[in-house]
């Protein structure tokens, strides 16, 4: 006991000293680190309120000069004297675009998913999983080529006087899918970002059905319930958030892209009731004119992507509002 | 050293069962083989699950009453490279058969997982879902089939005010109590517990366990357990499985008072396992 005490005692006397030196070392590398993360966080704040403090700057001009007439003028004129500008068009295109795409990308996507987590032979499934990567890496402008080449001829030729020829005379549906065909068209532009994002929406509902206990899937499956019932009432409500999430990455790439859709959607400003007419996104119409312009008409540019930062926001606001709402309706 | 040898005999406390007459058979296994790919996992398996009887599978890890449990109810079939030789029969159908409707197999087998598996959706839709798979009924009979089933589960009392709550949000003890409700609504023949206690505080397991003597009223029920006082607290038979092989099937009282095979005694007194 005596000689314990001895030794503790020694311990404590080379302890203290030894101690504190290693702990100061620890504090310093802790404010490191805070700091270090602290400003990495802050940084994304101030880029993004920089980016959006610049577009206001830039837009301001525009912005006194149409109000918000801009946001419901359907011409485009930035010839005439003096210009006028309107976002209308765009932002119809814009919309509508996203809106095809995701009708098109979420069920083939998430079925996709299905297949490849649930039904898939081991076999094919590696081969299925690594196509599916290799057209998200795909560079956009190849997209656009293929479909101003390929698909836009196709659409024309074979699809779009096929729906006309059967829609004809059907109230609604008669101008949405109305004539004449045309290779540079609104539905080229939804149908080729809808294989853009396809690969984002299947990719992360992968991941995502993966992590679906196994054990749960048994306890349905034991319930008597096919395949198809235990995805709808327990794989697709297990992991709704992480497959809406993934839509929602989705939709923001449709909503801002550029290149393809430039190719293929006709940079035409006027808004027609048939999506075989061309129209223009707000992107596209950025990209194809901004190298031109200047004064006013770079100005309404610029204020054209505000109205896409702030349509952005609200989509992806109005998602997650969507999703809360689920949730409690779910009861959580 | 009292205390020790008292383990060789039912434990004290517990009331042991009178053994009841033998029942008809509702499951019979002959000669059952099951191989996880090249592995041997099951070999040469004979019993009987009487009718409206407990049956209790004990044995050490890896023995294989789980792997029986789960062909009771071809489980095994969602996963490939699993297979079942040899015969297996519930009443007069043959469960092996290939060209058996799992779906209603399964509504006639029931079973209940080691972890609580509640569905991810409210307290009700998680009963009414499975009734809904097999029937059409009306709003007004679905809630009476939703009452009797959480009633048959013991747990009417505790969420008849809050039907509408995410079946997550209920204790351990209550999710599984919600698993069997779940089970027991669609009317199954059998019902096979995997283990049922095993995540659950010794409360729930003894409301558990209790249910489970009542479902035997009507239910043919096979459980695979780690503890052997809860075999003999429920059971009316016991199968002692070693290595893949059944090495002894006898009532419960046998097995733990003068159990025939060395093994057994050795591994109801703790020796191993």
């Amino acid at each position: 006991m005596a000689d314990m005490a001895v030794q503790s005692d020694v311990m404590e006397a080379a302890g203290p000293y030894d101690r504190a030196k290693a702990l100061s070392a620890f504090r310093l590398g802790d404010a490191t680190f805070y700091w270090i993360t602290r400003i990495s966080a802050i940084s994304v704040l101030l880029i993004l309120g920089g980016i959006i403090l610049s577009l206001i700057v830039g837009a301001w001009p525009a912005m006194k000069e149409y109000g918000f007439a801009f946001l419901w003028t359907q011409r485009w004129a930035p010839s005439a004297d003096p210009p006028v500008l309107g976002a209308l068009g765009p932002m119809y295109g814009t919309l509508v675009t996203s809106i095809i795409a995701m009708m098109i990308a979420i069920p083939v996507g998430i079925g996709i998913a299905i297949f490849l987590t649930e039904l898939c032979p081991q076999m094919l499934r590696r081969p299925i999983g690594i196509a599916i990567e290799l057209l998200a890496g795909i560079p956009s402008i190849i997209y656009g080529m293929w479909g101003f080449f390929v698909l836009g001829p196709f659409l024309a030729n074979y699809f779009q006087p096929f729906m006309i020829r059967i829609f004809e005379g059907v109230p609604v549906l008669g101008s949405v899918f109305g004539g004449p065909p045309s290779y540079l068209s609104l539905f080229n532009a939804a149908l080729i970002l809808a294989i853009m994002v396809l690969p984002f929406i299947t990719a992360i509902s992968v991941d995502v059905f993966k992590t679906v206990p196994p054990v749960l899937k048994e306890a349905a499956y034991g319930m008597g319930c096919t395949t198809w019932e235990v995805v709808r009432s327990v794989v697709i409500p297990y992991t709704r958030v992480g497959v809406i999430g993934g839509v929602m990455l989705a939709l923001g790439r449709a909503l801002g892209e550029t290149m393809a859709v430039t190719f293929i959607i006709g940079n035409s400003f006027r808004i027609s009731s048939s999506i075989f007419a061309p129209g223009t996104t707000i992107s596209a119409a950025i990209a194809s004119e901004f190298a031109e312009s200047d004064g006013l008409h770079q100005s309404g540019l610029i204020l054209l992507g505000l109205l896409l930062f702030v349509l952005t926001f609200f989509v992806l606001a109005g998602a997650r509002l969507m999703l809360m709402r689920l949730e409690t309706k779910a009861g959580k | 050293m009292t205390e020790l040898s008292v383990s060789t005999s039912p434990p004290s406390h517990v009331a042991p069962h009178s053994p009841l007459p033998d029942a008809p058979p509702k499951v019979t296994v002959r000669n059952l083989n099951f191989y996880y790919g090249e592995h041997h996992a099951l070999k040469n398996i004979n019993l009987t699950l009487g009718t409206n009887r407990v049956t209790a599978f004990i044995g050490p890890s890896g023995c294989g009453k789980s792997t029986l449990l789960r062909i009771f109810n071809r489980m095994y079939d969602l996963y490939p490279g699993q297979r079942a030789v040899g015969q297996l029969m519930l009443d007069q159908t043959n469960i092996l058969d290939s060209k058996l409707d799992l779906n209603l197999l399964r509504a006639r087998v029931g079973m209940v997982f080691q972890k609580p598996t509640p569905f991810p959706m409210t307290i009700y839709e998680n009963i009414a879902f499975g009734i809904r798979l097999y029937e059409k009924i009306s709003k007004s009979e679905m809630d009476d089939r939703v009452e009797k089933a959480l009633r048959g589960g013991a747990l009417w009392n505790e969420v008849k005010d809050k039907l509408n709550a995410s079946g997550l949000s209920l204790s351990g003890g209550q999710q599984q109590r919600l698993c069997i409700a779940r089970t027991v609504a669609v009317r199954p023949e059998v019902i096979l517990f995997d283990e049922p206690c095993s995540a659950l505080d010794p409360i729930s397991t003894a409301k558990v366990e209790e249910l489970i003597q009542e479902l035997s009223e009507d239910y043919t029920i096979a459980i695979v357990t780690h503890n052997m006082q809860q075999a003999a607290r429920v059971s009316d038979k016991t199968a002692f499985m070693y290595l893949g092989e059944l090495i002894e099937f006898d009532d419960t009282n046998k097995i733990f008072t003068s159990p025939s095979d060395r093994r057994t005694q050795d591994y109801i007194t703790g020796r191993f396992g």
